[in-house]
């Protein structure tokens, strides 16, 4: 398994992106009477692998290369689609999105079984990686290539730990060999080298160095040609430093959509498409705190150069006005830099909705508390915008207000504490077909319709329906996944059954597997297709209101209730009845309300320190949002590690947490998404998992 | 009570089920029973007819509704014809297909039903000549853009053999496969263009 250094660290002897996409062309014509099903695409459910899969899908629809793209919810998923892909004898190149890094691929439960021919590409933000998937060489070890995104280059250390660790010679070998020339690879990440595995054989080269422990300062440092063994102290400095690379939580690299950008920057072939989806792989990393605001800003950067780049303004038109924010023609379709606000969705909410379904000023304002909504509207009083201007949507206010809206709330929200209002963003004109969205807005619309567009019923607002608007009851119930219907009714009534959904309608328990498996690959392609048709992305804009304000509804109560119960360090919210609670069996959304949480009680709760080794840790607000699944009888789990400062994020150690806590109580659950801080669990072992989880916490 | 009826009178219905038949967009099932009666009919007004060899005015009646209701019959089973001739084309020529739907199957007489074998069979005869150059059964109502084309899959339909290897179509899956292969997948609904 090789990394593929991004193409700026490229040179003649170390391939970089655009040589794996050739090598994926290559292997495609060169067999031309098998090409049919020979390159597939797995794509994990979020929004940035959906991104980073449309951009490679057009690229390889480009260049005329049949693929399959298909979408994978979980681990278990993946294992299914594992044992299916063995049967296929052409498959030649397998790509993973966001899914996979972690594990070890070449060992024989996933792909260490598969021919010889197969590669696989692994593009994934998540990290940490698999050690053996980065660095292990050797003729098994080709067949597997990460797409790094230079952090790499910064892994020497555990790269040297792990070669030593994995080569480590049988004590009278004097051999000598590069890395290159591996025959045999084994594939363990961090376990003992002694269990019984084929070595190969290797002398350490003369690159490993001594660690600087004092303790060593027996070993001197070998030659070549000399025979060595590890000692025991270099092999438990080797072995700490490799758990402290697994150990030290889960974080985000560069997303996928990015990488995915990369290439086709490489490959000469942007365009504002590739850049939208692009930006909506970046914002969606940073509006779900999956990246700190430094990372942010440095993509950022990149993207306005090339925002600029292609779409260039009419020189009568200042940058960064909200009047550059129009569409010029029909047919624009440019994306162009704005400022955005930290509000929920704000162009196509009223101000006050937006300002309230917010976090950040939900938690700087308590907004759960009368007198905090007082608060609120006090502020926007101060700002010299009247209530019935805040209660209209926002395309129906005063010109003049929204212009000014940005320097009031500069001016006059620090004396509320909301400090970090805006952070530059990008949006988008879909000529004259709806007003230009935002980057933010397009990320929640997706998100909400990989959620909950099919499966659940949603109930969505109708505008001018509230106060009694001209159809009373002011909600229509959300119809999602159903517009491919309407395109095959209209086809022949020869074969053509009207409601495929209903193929799958079993009444035993598969069934229910089947139908939730098929609501959920729905919502899927239901987000696929809005990333790139502008009517059913701004319909799913109402869902994405509709679902904020479930979680709004839920956090408040939580808030209001006191809900939230400190085990030791962690928080811990179990939601097991409510009205919204079938809404909050879906991790993702569980996930978004953990989120909120986090944000609403920032400042109102003290940090504790947690986790990190030897007690090192930073301090951090552990959210611990467990929500009863009714149907199941399952609970799900989400561990959420909120940092204290707003714009910062945390490595989130729930994970390996939760695997702990799991085996020391033997409780019954399963991961069911490929984030390791998602559980679904047993009714019964909820309790006695989150009391070991807390005295996991502490015993580090 | 006997039935009377007026000449003609069921010719009428027959012909109002057609009518109904275009206004709707559906294909009716065959009304045998209609068309018996109306034979019997005939055969009733030719016997009237027989003997007498005047004209009358009797006779000149009776000699209308005669040519009325083969007009009428007629008239019903070429609409009939048509229909179905274009239930073919835009199913694709896929015979089978058509065949094996219950629900149009129950619609058809069994002389339809032969009708259409041996159009299919002249239509493939005809097809086999030039089949290299052109493949008239594929739809026409989109000229294609692309070689290749995106689909999505509505219905399992299996294992498909093409030119360039099997492909394993699954639900819930997206595919870009090359278009000649799978055209008559998407004609029959298993695959939808995205």
């Amino acid at each position: 398994m090789v990394f593929l250094p991004p193409p700026h660290l490229a040179s003649a002897s170390r391939p970089a992106y655009a040589e794996a996409y050739a090598n994926i062309l290559v292997a495609h014509r060169r067999s031309p009477l098998t090409s049919a099903s020979s390159v597939i695409i797995l794509v994990a459910p979020d929004v940035d692998a959906l991104c980073a899969a449309k951009i490679l899908a057009e690229l390889l629809k480009q260049d005329d290369v049949m693929h399959r793209i298909i979408p994978v919810s979980g681990l278990a998923d993946l294992e299914r689609m594992k044992d299916e892909l063995v049967t296929y004898a052409e498959l030649h190149t397998l790509i993973l999105l966001n899914m996979g890094a972690i594990l070890d691929l070449s060992s024989e439960n996933w792909f260490g079984q598969f021919s010889m021919k197969l590669t696989v590409h692994i593009i994934d933000s998540n990290r940490p990686q698999n050690l053996a998937n980065m660095f292990a060489g050797g003729e098994n070890g080709e067949r597997f290539v990460v797409w790094d995104d230079g952090e790499a280059e910064n892994m020497g250390e555990e790269r040297k730990a792990w070669e030593a660790l994995t080569y480590e010679p049988e004590p009278d070998s004097d051999e000598d060999s590069e890395l290159d020339d591996q025959d045999e690879v084994q594939s363990n990440e961090d376990d003992d080298p002694d269990d019984g595995e084929e070595f190969s054989e290797r002398g350490p080269s003369g690159k490993r160095r001594s660690l600087g422990d004092g303790d060593r300062s027996q070993e001197k440092r070998r030659k070549l040609d000399d025979s060595t063994r590890l000692s025991r102290e270099q092999r438990d400095a080797y072995h700490e430093l490799i758990a402290k690379y697994y150990g030290s939580g889960s974080w985000y690299g560069q997303s996928a959509s990015a990488t995915m950008y990369i290439l086709a920057t490489v490959l000469e072939r942007v365009d504002c498409d590739f850049l939208w989806l692009a930006i909506l792989g970046l914002t969606f990393q940073y509006t779900t705190a999956r990246i700190s605001r430094d990372t942010y800003d440095k993509y950022h950067s990149i993207y306005y150069d090339e925002v600029f780049r292609l779409n260039p303004l009419p020189p009568d038109v200042a940058a960064n006005t909200t009047d550059a924010i129009t569409a010029m023609s029909p047919d624009d379709l440019s994306v162009r830099a704005a400022e955005e606000l930290r509000f929920m969705l704000f162009r196509h909410w009223t101000l006050y909705d937006a300002m309230y379904h917010s976090s950040y000023v939900a938690g700087k304002l308590g907004i759960w508390k009368e007198r905090g909504r007082k608060r609120l509207t006090g502020l926007l009083a101060k700002m010299g915008f009247s209530i019935p201007q805040t209660q209209q949507p926002y395309a129906h206010m005063d010109l003049d207000l929204k212009h000014q809206l940005r320097a009031k709330l500069d001016s006059i929200a620090p004396e509320y504490g909301l400090v970090e209002l805006t952070y530059p963003s990008f949006a988008r004109c879909f000529g004259y077909r709806a007003s230009p969205l935002s980057a933010a807005d397009a990320v929640e619309a997706v998100g909400a319709l990989l959620d909950v567009a099919g499966g659940i019923r949603m109930e969505v607002e109708v505008e001018g329906a509230r106060h009694g608007g001209e159809w009373f009851g002011g909600g229509r119930l959300w119809e999602g996944g159903r517009n491919g219907e309407e395109k095959r009714e209209k086809r022949i009534e020869v074969g053509s059954r009207q409601k495929d959904g209903d193929d799958d309608v079993d009444t035993d328990v598969n069934g229910e597997e089947r139908k939730e498996r098929t609501w959920w690959v729905k919502n899927f392609w239901a987000a696929y297709d809005a990333l790139s048709d502008i009517v059913p992305l701004r319909d799913a804009l109402s869902l994405a209101m509709s679902l904020h304000r479930a979680i709004i509804r839920q956090g408040t109560s939580i808030i209001d209730k006191q809900d939230i119960r400190t085990m030791r360090s962690h928080r811990v919210v179990v939601l097991s009845k409510g009205p919204d609670l079938a809404l909050f069996a879906h991790p993702g959304v569980l996930a978004r309300l953990g989120l909120w949480l986090v944000d609403a009680l920032r400042d109102r709760l003290p940090g504790t320190k947690i986790g990190g080794l030897k007690g090192r840790g930073k301090k951090s607000l552990p959210f611990v949002v467990a929500c009863l699944n009714e149907r199941t009888q399952t609970y799900v789990v989400v561990g959420i590690m909120g940092a204290l400062d707003f714009g910062d994020v945390r490595r989130n150690e729930f994970g390996l947490a939760f695997i702990e806590a799991k085996q020391r109580c033997n409780a019954r659950s399963r991961h069911s998404t490929f984030d390791a801080s998602v559980l679904e669990i047993e009714q019964e072992d909820l309790k006695l998992f989150l009391e070991t989880l807390c005295e996991v916490g502490e015993g580090y | 009570m006997t039935d009377t009826r007026q000449f003609g009178d069921l010719a009428t219905q027959l012909i109002a089920e057609s009518r109904r038949s275009t206004l709707t967009d559906t294909l009716l099932k065959y009304n045998d029973n209609l068309v018996r009666s109306i034979i019997r009919e005939q055969r009733d007004l030719e016997k009237m007819t027989e003997n007498n060899q005047n004209v009358t005015p009797a006779m000149l009646i009776y000699q209308t509704t005669i040519v009325r209701n083969k007009r009428c019959l007629l008239a019903y089973h070429k609409h009939r014809m048509d229909r179905l001739r274009d239930m073919y084309w835009t199913a694709g020529g896929a015979l089978p297909h058509i065949l094996s739907n219950q629900d149009i199957r129950s619609k058809l007489s069994p002389h339809e039903v032969d009708f259409l074998r041996q159009y299919s069979t002249s239509v493939m005869d005809y097809r086999a000549g030039f089949s290299n150059e052109l493949d008239i059964t594929a739809s026409i109502t989109h000229p294609p853009k692309d070689l290749h084309v995106l689909v999505h899959v509505i219905r399992d339909c299996g294992i498909i053999q093409t030119e360039l290897g099997t492909i394993d179509f699954q639900k819930g899956q997206r595919f870009m496969v090359r278009r000649a292969d799978i055209e008559h997948l998407i004609v029959q609904g298993y695959l939808e263009e995205v």
